[in-house]
């Protein structure tokens, strides 16, 4: 029996999407979000938004572009941990996290060029002589454009799976290493990028935020809330296929994302210790509540909860501080774009437009349509399907033995 | 088989974690440390070497204890520069502000310790010795000309408005309401200034509040302005310092911060701040790539080592 089809579909192969009420309803935020989106392409961001010269980015910037980008880094940080350090086991959740960022970032690109005033002029920011390299903005565009090609190339091997494509199969066998390598290094380089965007907000972004550490610190966040990202997901999607979630891995995986935040919280006290920002801590602001919210829900309870063994091993406190990890990254993010620069916007408010919502939505609710029908018609979760896969398979799929190792023994 | 050998190969404690630490730890430790200590790349220059570099760019001294507000400024600016006139966007007043259609405002304020005198102030872009916003710019549709002015190139802007972000002063202003919006701010009349000539603005001011010349002599005029009347002056020349320098200097007898000026700004040029990050790029993608390879390879040997020994079983 063929491993990649479920007993029951072993016979036919046809492309499939379970409709349900709720993806119903997906369906029609997705539609909604496009049209929308259609809306601002032709007349212009003033109508669509409610952005001004004072608050030049808004809900767009947050969730489509920085959250967006650090909440798809499950992908980069599972696929370091399994083929570059050996955590062979964390390969059960490696699948989804990758499905997961493929997605998140091609949602990215798409709210990237929504934001983009002259988005007909996007193929500008392709012309690499012509560009800025001193502009942080000029290595995010590339870092994220290329890292998302790499990942359409990384999923080839699981389309190749599902569908026979002997020529391209060979080329993608060809080109594993190298896109595997150059598939850790842009994220390392855009996920920072994101922290270096503000470095030039020097003296006009909140001093509880502002540091010459930001791009340390919004990559390591990126890290840190991959394998959070990677429970939510697995919880949602086990739910939804109605399969058990691979619980030890994730508890590795949540146990070393625990220590990556311990450092991550030393840093950020430490760096406003140095800086002699501490007292901005507790001066009673709406910065200094937001910013405790952020480091104690989100760095400190989750840190207490993971580092005891009993509530990591359970899916409810896996769970619950899985969610407190993502919903802190997704303030730390707020707390950069909105809550620091408040004050440097001198009074001027900023509350998105209506369409903001409607097509942020969509995109998120178009990511989640895709990622079903992916997981439905694709072999994702190896670890749970009914029989693991032959071995003929998986060496077409992970080539482990590259000609010029073969060459060299 | 050997997907199933693999699930159960390494153990928790195996030294590849170790290294794992090593490595995140030193590449956090080499860029964290980089990224803290003061930048002592050539290319960064002392205040004074800044100034002396820019002291022949065309420059503006703006005298805010002449300025009578009267807008002849704002209108030779639009007329120079064919900038409408926009119900929405007051280019006099208190609540005039820098727009679309708006290069420079004349800006009421009810500045000065309760002296009950109205304040001038003409805003517009300072042009700074080292732009942000040039810095920031992916596409380098806004760059510093070599004459001095900061210019705008719409036809290669992408419409990201990272400069209106980058720009310490709020200078950049964006086309809202159009389909298709652009940049916009002062060119510091590029054609007349590299002609030599003066800026409309400073040509039509009836009070002599705006003195146009080379950056060096204004900053001298202003100091001497400072010295000779140090009661009717405040001791600061705005711009002077501020982000490591402006073209556009300010003078004034009440204290900037209450006429809408940032005085917090650092005296370090913004762009030497993102450059101590971005300038480490090369080296950690080429430190992270030599490592990713050395590490793959390793992989690679220690998994053919094990389907060895699995098919001599």
């Amino acid at each position: 029996m063929s491993s990649v089809t479920t007993p029951q579909e072993s016979t036919k192969r046809a492309w499939t999407l379970r409709m349900t009420s709720p993806r119903v309803a997906l369906l029609a935020m997705a539609g909604l979000g496009f049209g929308v989106a259609v809306y601002r392409l032709i007349f212009g961001l003033g109508a669509a938004t409610n952005l001004s010269d004072r608050w030049p980015w808004g809900l767009w910037v947050w969730w489509d572009v920085l959250t967006g980008v650090a909440l798809a880094g499950g992908g980069y940080s599972t696929a370091l941990l399994v083929h570059f350090l050996g955590r062979e086991r964390w390969r059960a959740v490696e699948r989804g996290a990758l499905l997961t960022s493929l997605l998140g970032y091609l949602m990215v690109v798409t709210g990237l060029i929504l934001d983009l005033g002259r988005w007909p002029n996007t193929w500008r920011a392709l012309l690499f002589w012509a560009g800025n390299p001193h502009s942080v903005m000029f290595e995010l565009i590339w870092c994220v454009g290329g890292y998302t090609v790499v990942q359409v190339v990384e999923f080839g091997y699981i389309f190749i799976e599902r569908v026979r494509a002997p020529r391209l199969s060979r080329v993608l066998s060809a080109i594993y290493a190298p896109v595997l390598i150059v598939g850790i290094i842009l994220p390392f380089l855009h996920q920072s990028a994101l922290g270096s965007l503000y470095v030039i907000a020097a003296g006009r972004l909140d001093t509880l935020w502002w540091s010459m550490l930001l791009p340390l610190l919004f990559l390591m966040s990126s890290f840190f809330v991959g394998p959070a990202m990677a429970t939510v997901e697995s919880f949602l999607s086990a739910r939804t296929h109605g399969r058990r979630p691979p619980t030890r891995a994730l508890q590795e995986m949540l146990r070393l994302s625990a220590g990556i935040m311990v450092v991550y919280l030393g840093l950020k006290l430490g760096d406003l210790a140095w800086r002699g920002a501490l007292p901005a801590l507790v001066d009673g602001s709406v910065q200094s509540t937001l910013y405790l919210v952020e480091v104690g829900a989100g760095v400190l309870l989750p840190i207490i909860l993971l580092l005891l063994p009993r509530v990591r091993s359970s899916p409810a406190g896996a769970l619950t501080a899985s969610v407190l990890v993502v919903l802190g990254v997704a303030l730390n993010r707020a707390n950069v774009v909105f809550t620091g620069m408040a004050a440097a916007a001198g009074g001027a408010s900023y509350v998105p437009y209506w369409m903001e919502f409607a097509v942020t939505l969509g995109i998120i609710a178009a990511g989640i349509l895709a990622y079903l029908f992916v997981t439905e018609n694709f072999p994702i979760y190896r670890e749970i399907r009914p029989e693991p896969p032959s071995s003929v398979e998986w060496a077409q799929l992970w080539p482990r033995q590259p000609r010029e190792l073969r060459a060299t023994r | 088989m050997v997907a199933r050998a693999e699930e159960h190969s390494r153990g928790p404690r195996d030294p590849s974690r170790r290294r794992f630490l090593k490595l995140a730890g030193a590449a956090a430790g080499g860029v964290g440390l980089q990224a803290v200590l003061p930048a002592k790349a050539k290319a960064v220059l002392s205040s004074d070497e800044r100034a002396e570099r820019h002291a022949r760019d065309p420059a503006l001294l703006i005298d805010l204890t002449r300025c009578v507000g009267c807008g002849s400024c704002v209108a030779a600016c639009k007329l120079e520069n064919e900038l409408e006139w926009r119900r929405g966007e007051p280019s006099l007043g208190p609540r005039a502000e820098l727009a679309a259609s708006n290069w420079t405002v004349v800006a009421t304020e009810a500045g000065g310790d309760g002296d009950g005198r109205t304040r001038y102030v003409k805003r517009q872009c300072l042009h700074c010795l080292e732009p942000a916003c040039a810095s920031a710019c992916p596409v380098r549709a806004l760059r510093k000309e070599p004459l001095g002015p900061i210019t705008y190139d719409v036809d290669k802007c992408i419409g990201c408005r990272y400069c209106l972000m980058a720009c310490p002063f709020g200078v950049p202003t964006f086309e809202w309401d159009r389909p298709i919006s652009s940049v916009s701010k002062c060119n510091l009349c590029f054609e007349r200034t590299s002609r030599g000539e003066a800026t409309a603005c400073a040509a039509a001011c009836p009070v002599k509040a705006i003195t146009f010349g080379p950056r060096g002599r204004l900053l001298e005029e202003a100091r001497d302005r400072l010295a000779a009347e140090p009661e009717r002056y405040v001791p600061h020349v705005y711009g002077e310092s501020e982000v490591g320098g402006t073209s556009v200097l300010y003078v004034s007898d009440v204290a900037f911060s209450e006429l809408g000026f940032d005085e917090g700004l650092p005296d370090e040029p913004l762009p030497d701040f993102t450059w101590k990050e971005t300038r480490l790029i090369p080296s950690v993608a080429a430190g992270l790539g030599a490592a990713l390879i050395a590490l793959y390879v390793r992989r690679q040997k220690a998994l053919l080592a094990r389907e060895g020994n699995e098919g001599a079983r």
